[in-house]
């Protein structure tokens, strides 16, 4: 394979911290995939990128073709075109995209819109309708600059007016997107300047490194300058399907676009398929279509699903880790959870491997008690902690003569049935017996829960998936989202001065350090325990190629082709 | 007959109107906040109040139950001093709602920040114009302005109370203006035959529950025209021939049948002949909206386990109702003054043993319709009782009030027709 040379000089003219990172990755001290992250963070283009770190001395893996930015595993064997891919999942209201609250509904718009950045499979994010960004050294403006040449399926070609705009939609309190707490960074569009019609210039308020993978973020699809309102009545969008048909609890349907911006491996504009078709059943008969081969995969499959699907003959079964967990989180501004060794010991009475596989069928990482999981870039690895119920007993002893009060100690633990979290807090329940917990269980239907899950006591909330450790931790674990998101009313000032420096560290490495101490923090006198991390899987008929698994189960169906 | 069918009438609508309050405080009271489960969990408490009133939910509860029954654009009128009217748009063959200023249909959109009024044109298309908003001075000094906006609602804009956001206009920044502060979403109420907006789909109840309605007539059709008379048949066989083999194995395999639950019996039948055999689809994939028709199949397996459950249950009603009928005094004279077997089962048993059968039949058509829930969940089969359920564990009001008023009718409907069926069968009762 012929490797681009790319010269010290040429790096540094991306990004002056980029020889450096190299330098890093050369001696075998950031590994290819954070090596990656940086690189495209600081504005390197992914496939010179990849280019590079193939040759950087760490373990050979192919790299992706130079030039391809929005690179793909390549396939093997000769693309073919056309055919149908049906998948099941369920069918909700639809108008704003900015406004989505759903992941299902963010499937069905990025078929025939675009996001501005792509955080892959590989829990990477690189430019995608932008040809790259750039972020200054204090990391607090960020020029963002878009791809030329790129058409919307009305023959408009986007340019900043429809990035401004949509930065508009995202930023008005009226409309009710969740982009708006994300880019908190942001006091209003006056931090968002229009440099020219292919130049954005973010001024952030705070530094902050996440800006590329809130772009991702899946209301965060690039709308049309002339948007009203309602994506269903003007499915405008630069992506490579078009909408067809869209019918809430039943159907969606998409063709074909020809004039597509992006290439497949013949040349020829993507996509390879001709039709998709999603159709809205409940999880149950979804599983059922997808054995007697009516549809060829199947929205984020349950545990149950997986365990019914991975042997069948013609399915193709695919896991991927992600930073989803189920939390078992305390009430820190409430009796007993206001006293670290109520915490702690609850901690301890978790036996994180046990727990993974009655209520997750080992199909997951085990964790440490912190909400930064292995696939985050700065994740610092520590031991799993033990069971240890003989500890957690002393512990609660002493705070019982403290109180003067008689153990067990009686707790109640609220929850859902919606991800397993039933099996887990059942587990939980025999577990801490023996330490002096006597836990009720309070399960409800996930709606239930959702209405009430930062007023609990005690708690098994489920977190989805975030690309960046600082895109989650900000949201639950500082003083500011008390009231908001911070469900446990847990915030610790040296906490706090740490996260906001991580928020400013570009360097893998530094910012690891930064998240050793975090993560010591947390697991020391944090709100949360966290048996483990969960696999996803997709599943999807065999004679599918290309398909990825990915992290936040969105359907990446450009470059898949159907092999009959 | 007059004056029972103008009886029944009356009561069905009684019924309806106690149904709909009832189904309206019961929404009211047992469903959660709609709009976190729009927005989703991590919308701010600001955004979710601002989305509650865009929808019209912060209106008190009696006045959102008249708007359900009779509209409010006779409300709005009153706010906006002008009539307002629906037109069909005929690009999207959905109902527009415009002001009627001086025979000049018109609505206002805030744009960059400033209130501009549309005028349609003859041709349907509508032009922007800057005119000046004649706006109301209140008492507390701010000035408002009642009118119709492009997405159906009336609206009160303040001048200057716009979001304090800045927004990127097409004459640069500027601070957003005149804002929206109520809303009224505009229409014109079920007695006028405007059932609403699902809150759950965001369209009109009308469109979405129109075709569920369509593939439930269509599955209960098929299952009805199938089971009730190979049900009468078999039970007329087996009360017949009581107390011998063939009876038994009516009578035990029809039990069977029963007493499985619907969920087995479709499992089972989706493991065999979906799943293991492949020679029926295995659930009721609709990829297109007439997937019933352009492949029939579709229908087999849920057809299956309606007949399983229903086939018992009316076959062992009407064979004990025949075998009661066939022990009856006038039976053994007709035997024995030497009439035909044949008659006397046809002409003589089967009128007075179906009337038993008739009241059943006539209640599970209402059940068929509206109460295959489990049926259509296994099999993901879009229907009516599937409907109703997703509305109401959203808490969908307009959706599940509509979906109830329509089974409503004809549960009442199934009723009266099973009247005249009675009466038919024996002349003996007459409604007077």
């Amino acid at each position: 394979m012929k490797i681009p040379q790319i010269s010290k000089k040429q790096m540094e003219k991306v990004h002056p911290y980029i020889p450096e990172a190299y330098g890093l990755l050369e001696q075998g001290r950031v590994s290819r995939r954070e090596f990656l992250r940086l690189a495209t963070l600081l504005g390197m283009s992914a496939g010179a990128a990849s280019a590079l770190a193939a040759c950087g001395g760490a373990p050979a893996e192919p790299a992706a073709p130079a030039g391809g930015e929005a690179a793909a595993p390549a396939a093997a064997g000769g693309i073919k075109r056309g055919g149908t891919w049906k998948s099941s999942m369920s069918l909700q209201l639809l108008d704003h995209p900015a406004r989505l609250s759903w992941v299902e509904g963010a499937n069905i718009v990025r078929q025939f819109g675009e996001y501005l950045t792509e955080t892959g499979s590989d829990n990477i994010t690189r430019p995608y309708l932008l040809e790259k960004w750039e972020a200054s050294e204090d990391v607090k403006t960020w020029d963002l600059f878009l791809r030329k040449g790129v058409k919307f399926n009305n023959g408009d070609e986007l340019t900043a007016d429809d990035v401004m705009f949509t930065f508009g939609e995202w930023l008005n309190p009226d409309i009710g997107s969740s982009m708006l707490g994300l880019l908190s960074y942001l006091s209003g569009m006056q931090d968002v300047e229009k440099v020219d019609d292919y130049h954005i210039r973010l001024h952030l308020q705070t530094a902050n490194i996440g800006v590329p993978e809130h772009l991702f973020h899946y209301p965060a699809l690039v709308l049309h300058r002339d948007f009203e309102g309602d994506i269903i009545k003007q499915p405008v969008g630069t992506g490579a399907f078009t909408l067809e048909e869209y019918a809430e609890g039943e159907r969606a349907v998409f063709k074909r676009r020809t004039d597509y911006w992006r290439n497949g491996e013949d040349g020829k504009p993507l996509p390879y398929l001709d039709e998709l078709i999603y159709i809205s059943t409940d999880k149950d008969a979804g599983i059922a279509a997808l054995q007697s081969g009516q549809v060829n995969s199947l929205y984020e499959p349950r545990p149950a699903d997986f365990l019914a699907s991975k042997d069948v003959e013609g399915l193709t079964v695919r896991a991927v880790s992600t930073a989803q967990a189920l939390f078992l989180r305390m009430r820190v501004d409430l009796e007993p959870w206001d006293d670290n060794r109520v915490r702690t010991a609850l901690k301890l009475c978790q036996d994180r491997a046990k727990i993974l596989q009655l209520a997750y069928f080992s199909e997951g990482e085990l964790s440490i008690d912190a909400h930064v999981a292995p696939v985050h870039p700065a994740y610092c690895e520590k031991p799993i902690p033990e069971y240890q119920p003989e500890e957690a007993r002393k512990l609660l002893e002493e705070y019982a003569a403290e109180k003067g009060i008689e153990l067990p100690l009686k707790v109640t633990l609220a929850t859902k049935n919606d991800q397993n979290e039933p099996e887990m807090a059942q587990a939980l329940k025999e577990m801490a017996a023996p330490a002096g917990f006597d836990i009720t269980l309070d399960i409800t239907e996930p709606g239930g829960y959702w209405d009430r899950w930062t007023e609990v006591d005690l708690g098994i909330t489920s977190w989805s998936h975030r690309p960046l450790d600082t895109m989650v931790l900000p949201l639950a674990y500082t003083e500011e989202s008390i009231g908001a998101w911070n469900e446990t009313r847990w915030f610790d000032k040296e906490f706090e001065t740490l996260l906001h420096e991580a928020e400013a560290t570009l360097d893998v490495e530094k910012r690891r350090s930064i998240m050793c101490k975090i993560e010591d923090i947390m697991q020391e006198r944090g709100p949360i325990g966290n048996p483990f991390w969960k696999s996803i899987w997709n599943i999807t008929n065999s004679k599918f190629k290309n398909v990825q698994a990915h992290p936040t189960a969105y359907d990446l169906m450009y470059e898949v082709w159907l092999d009959e | 007959m007059a004056r029972f069918v103008f009886r029944s009438i009356v009561s069905t609508v009684i019924t309806m109107l106690l149904v709909s309050i009832l189904l309206f405080w019961l929404l009211e009271v047992g469903s959660g906040d709609i709009t976190i489960k729009i927005l989703g969990v991590f919308s701010t408490p600001e955004q979710r109040a601002s989305y509650r009133s865009q929808l019209g939910l912060d209106a008190p509860s009696y006045l959102r139950y008249s708007d359900w029954l009779v509209g409010n654009d006779w409300r709005a009128k009153n706010k906006i001093g002008f009539d307002v009217v629906t037109i069909v748009n005929q690009a999207t063959g959905e109902q527009e709602w415009w002001a009627d200023v001086d025979g000049v249909l018109t609505r206002w959109n805030m744009e960059d920040g400033k209130l501009l009024t549309l005028r349609r044109g003859a041709d349907g298309s509508a032009s922007s114009h800057i005119v000046s908003i004649d706006w109301q001075s209140n008492e507390d000094g701010s000035e408002s302005f009642w009118g119709v906006d492009t997405k159906g609602n009336a609206v009160m804009w303040v001048r200057g109370g716009g979001a304090e956001v800045w927004a990127l206009t097409k004459a640069g920044l500027r601070k957003q203006g005149d804002g929206p502060q109520e809303y009224i979403p505009l229409r014109k109420g079920l007695l006028r035959g405007d059932p609403g907006k699902s809150l759950q789909y965001g369209r009109p109840v009308a469109v979405t529950l129109a075709p569920r309605v369509r593939n439930t007539l269509v599955l209960a059709g098929v299952a009805f025209i199938i089971v009730m008379p190979l049900a009468l048949l078999l039970g007329i066989y087996a009360g017949i021939n009581e107390g011998k083999p063939s009876d038994r194995f009516v009578s035990i395999s029809s039990l069977g049948a029963t007493a499985t639950p619907e969920f087995v019996t479709g499992i089972f039948l989706i493991l065999v002949f979906g799943i293991w055999l492949k020679w029926v689809p295995a659930v009721a994939i609709f990829d297109s909206p007439n997937a019933i028709f352009e492949n029939p199949l579709l229908l087999v397996l849920p057809v299956l386990t309606l007949t399983a459950i229903e086939l018992g249950y009316i076959t062992r009603m009407t064979r004990a109702s025949m075998v009661e009928v066939m022990d009856s005094a006038y039976i053994r004279t007709a035997i024995l003054k030497g009439m035909p077997y044949s008659r006397v089962v046809m002409r003589h048993a089967v009128r007075n043993a179906l009337m038993a059968p008739i009241t059943i039949i006539m209640l599970h058509v209402n059940w068929l319709i509206g109460g295959v829930v489990v049926v259509e969940a296994i099999f993901g089969y879009p229907g009516l009782g599937k409907y109703i359920y997703d509305a109401a564990i959203f808490g969908d009001v307009n959706a599940v009030e509509a979906a109830a008023m329509l089974t409503v009718t004809i549960a009442v409907a199934t009723r009266i027709l099973g009247d005249l069926a009675y009466t038919f069968l024996n002349p003996r009762i007459r409604y007077g």
